[in-house]
């Protein structure tokens, strides 16, 4: 499958934040343009509804923007701007109760294929994980973080990382051969 | 020799792929940045009696106490508001003196305050809280005089068509203070002690921003290996 093309993280995102700290502006806006697929990608996995993600993708880009001078390089940019946009998403979760997420496939309707449906019911599936699992699993699967950086994201060992994606990835499974 | 690949991790993959943004989300990003700056915080007068605040009103920060007690749950309220305008509070430790007010005044206030920290209950809800659906008029009323704003969240009860309905101190500042606790995350844990908070916390104001990392229910934290803050007692 065919991977869309998209900025990767950069050792200049650090420099980044320091310059946006500063209060420089253009700094800001290439961050934004850097990271927007990025925040939607986590957002929208995460949260389901464009609007809600895209919400979450604007409050996660002011915290950035707020926060940035709090940012001290002891680690790598890119974890501390994933830990920015799935804090914010989680609260999301927390406040508005949202709907399980929708697969993109769900516009689909009757006249879909088989295997949509079954697209669909993964989507659901993934949907009624907890959150914290919901979480590594995006990370994991949409961002194709390796399991330290995700441990750094979410705070926590990498022995959980693992644990908590065995765990999800184990009922998954079990739905994808009920499924059959 | 390598594993064979598993047949749902490409599924996985798949299903997870993230969809591209909306044409022109970076322009409105850039657009709500302009929108949120600016705005000062909201200044307060506190009154307090030697059992809790009494009264808030906008004004210069001036403290309305008599006595030493007074004097210290008037200051703690107005430290708490301080840091709840700027984002940095989800709950409030300091009590309330409404003894001179009528019980249904009383009852629509605490039923007020049962409305967590980031959500919103239409009148109706109040009203059938406390027993009295039908006073959903009253219901209004009563909250339009609530003495202790802010700290009486008054401000999370809408319309049931999710208007905003009305404020004693004006619309723009019930929308503001909707706006903020909308994005002041309400469980935060500290990575380096593993400990769930409230922010407001004592604890979590020892956390450096670097640690905290937002969590949706106290189970989840929990899965993960978190605990529950034995001070804030988040829930």
């Amino acid at each position: 499958m065919a991977v869309p093309s998209r900025p990767r993280p950069s050792a200049d995102d650090g420099a980044l934040l320091g310059r946006i700290a500063a209060g420089d502006r253009t700094a800001f806006t290439t961050l934004v343009d850097r990271w927007e697929r990025r925040f939607y990608g986590v957002a929208r996995r995460m949260l389901g509804q464009p609007s809600d993600a895209e919400d979450a993708v604007q409050r996660a880009f002011l915290r950035v923007y707020v926060k940035a001078a709090t940012y001290r390089g002891a680690w790598p940019a890119a974890s501390w701007l994933y830990r920015i946009v799935t804090n914010v998403c989680v609260d999301a979760l927390r406040k508005h109760r949202l709907e399980p997420p929708a697969d993109d496939g769900a516009v689909a309707g009757a006249a879909a294929p088989v295997r949509s449906d079954r697209r669909l019911d993964l989507a659901a599936a993934i949907a009624r994980l907890p959150v914290e699992a919901r979480t590594i699993l995006v990370l994991r699967y949409a961002e194709d973080l390796p399991y330290g950086e995700i441990a750094r994201v979410r705070g926590i060992s990498v022995n959980t990382v693992k644990t908590q994606l065995r765990r999800a990835t184990r009922a998954l499974r079990r739905r994808l051969v009920e499924e059959r | 020799m390598t594993p064979a690949p598993d047949p749902t991790d490409a599924r996985l993959r798949a299903a997870l792929a993230p969809p591209p943004p909306p044409a022109g989300l970076a322009a409105r990003v850039l657009r709500a940045l302009d929108a949120a700056a600016g705005g000062a915080p909201p200044r307060v007068d506190v009154a307090a009696s030697a059992a809790g605040v009494v009264r808030v009103t906008p004004g210069t920060g001036r403290i309305d106490a008599a006595g030493a007690r007074a004097r210290a749950w008037a200051e703690r309220a107005a430290e708490e508001l301080a840091e709840y305008f700027a984002g940095e509070r989800s709950f409030f430790t300091v009590p309330t003196d409404v003894v001179s007010l009528a019980p249904f005044h009383r009852r629509v206030l605490d039923a007020a305050r049962a409305i967590p920290f980031g959500e919103t209950r239409p009148y109706a809800w109040v009203a059938r809280r406390i027993g009295a659906p039908a006073a959903v008029r009253a219901v209004g009323t009563a909250l339009g005089r609530n003495p202790i704003p802010f700290i009486i969240p008054c401000h999370r009860v809408l319309r049931t068509d999710g208007g905003l309905g009305g404020y004693a101190f004006g619309l723009p500042l019930k929308q503001r203070l909707l706006h903020l606790e909308h994005h002041t995350p309400a469980l935060v844990g500290c990575a380096t002690t593993r400990i769930l908070c409230r922010p407001g916390c004592p604890h979590l104001a020892r956390a450096e921003e670097s640690t905290r990392v937002v969590f949706a229910t106290v189970r989840d934290a929990r899965s993960v290996g978190y605990r529950p803050c034995r001070t804030c007692r988040p829930t």
